[in-house]
């Protein structure tokens, strides 16, 4: 029989006889802990990964999974590949988190080999920075042959040219620049970016009058006073081009 | 004992049914970029901020084709990309479920058509940039006729526009000076 066919049927044979008890093994090859602290967080009574068996061990000879954290440094490579020696075959790899898959943010740094990969026959990769508990668990269900996998490998080609339309249509671009970047200085990007786009429905109106009385309405009836706010400092600049452009 | 138990009913359970029920994250939560190809013009303002290296370009000169990769494996949720993105084609969704097998299944890759420059013939830019830039101008207010000589203008590659600037200005204001010169340049290239 084929070694790699072999493995595999081992694997299954594995994973059906540990099926409630799984016992976890964590290696940090050279992480910044944050996986770590997420790992706990899974253990904890909120998330409970040990109402399925999955108990984090301190020992690789007790292992069955073995958790990769963490960019394959120079440094840790050696004892990551005594851990791996250590537990007992056939085992289950899971690369845990961005640097485990690929090196993260540190894929290039000088002391970095890459993922957990590049040493060693990973059987699942489980992507964030870190990931949360939620997905911890969905991953390790996944590596235990409990959850099927979601995401698969997208591709897209552009087969004839399709014209891609500004955000805001129907208002002046320039205003719009400015609107938004007020929005984003005051409101940080994510939410200025959504201050900004309600604010423009009411300037597609094109009357000014309108828009500044439906923007008055709405900041007299708007609770949060920081969102009365900024939308008022919008509003006057606005009005300061409307009044600019009449004049 | 008694006590205990009260309490442990009168706490209820804490633990979420989550691999059996969808969780519900927090809200603000920074899940995988989804991509939208149909709002993507492939301007790169992403692959420049991404911090580690996600989202890399590539422009295949051969076929005339810019490419766009994101590797979720890499991804740290920063946000940056959505921060960057002009029209909005990348934004941070609520899915958190991105476990693989393959590690091919991390990668997601979208391909733009570039346009040739209409002086030196080379690829430069992709269409859809083009035709975005286009779109702003006409709603900037520019009329129709000189709209029309931009329009050409903007199918012109940064290198061929920097010469053709060059000779405009040289040809207005030093005619005669550097007559002779132009046309040395016009043999060397």
């Amino acid at each position: 029989m084929e070694p790699e066919a072999k493995l595999q049927e081992l694997k299954a044979k594995l994973k059906n006889v540990i099926k409630r008890s799984v016992y976890v093994y964590r290696v940090d090859c050279g992480g910044c802990n944050g996986c770590e602290i997420e790992i706990f967080g899974a253990i904890t009574p909120v998330y409970d990964v040990e109402r399925f068996g999955i108990k984090v061990v301190s020992s690789p000879r007790h292992a069955d999974l073995l958790l990769f954290t963490g960019a394959m440094t120079r440094a840790m490579r050696l004892p990551a590949i005594r851990a791996y020696q250590a537990a007992p075959d056939p085992k289950i790899v899971v690369a845990y988190g961005a640097c485990g898959c690929s090196g993260g943010i540190f894929h290039d740094s000088y002391g970095v080999w890459g993922g957990a990969d590049a040493i060693f026959p990973v059987d699942v990769y489980i992507p964030g920075c870190p990931p949360t508990p939620a997905a911890t668990l969905y991953g390790l269900a996944m590596a235990l042959d409990l959850l099927q996998q979601k995401i698969k490998r997208e591709q897209w080609v552009e087969k004839e040219v399709t014209p891609v339309l500004p955000k805001y249509e129907g208002v002046d671009p320039d205003l719009a620049k400015e609107i938004e970047r007020e929005a984003r200085r005051l409101s940080g990007y994510l939410y200025g970016r959504r201050i900004a786009a309600q604010y423009l429905e009411f300037v597609r109106e094109k009357d000014p009058l309108a828009v500044d009385r439906k923007v008055k309405e709405l900041v007299k009836q708007e609770k949060d006073p920081r969102l009365a706010e900024i939308l008022l400092n919008l509003h006057k600049i606005y009005m300061e081009r409307v009044g600019h452009d009449a004049g | 004992m008694l006590r205990l138990l009260k309490k442990a009913l009168e706490v209820g359970e804490a633990t979420v049914e989550y691999p059996f029920k969808p969780i519900e994250v927090a809200q603000g939560f920074r899940g995988k970029p989804a991509y939208d190809f149909s709002r993507c013009i492939g301007c790169g303002a992403c692959a420049t901020a991404c911090p580690p290296n996600a989202i890399t370009m590539d422009c295949d000169l051969e076929r005339g084709i810019k490419s766009w990769n994101i590797n979720y494996g890499r991804c740290i949720f920063c946000g940056r990309c959505e921060e960057v993105c002009p029209t909005g084609a990348i934004v941070l969704s609520k899915e958190f479920e991105l476990a693989v097998i393959k590690k091919e299944d991390m990668y997601c890759r979208a391909e733009l058509k570039l346009c040739r420059c209409i002086f030196c013939g080379e690829y430069f830019e992709t269409f859809r940039e083009i035709e975005y830039v286009r779109e702003i101008l006409e709603q900037v207010g520019l009329t129709k006729k000189s709209s029309e000589s931009r329009v050409q203008f903007l199918k012109v590659c940064p290198k061929c526009r920097r010469h053709k600037v060059a000779r405009i200005a040289a040809l207005s204001n030093w005619h005669v000076d550097l007559n002779g010169r132009r046309e040395e340049n016009g043999t060397r290239s």
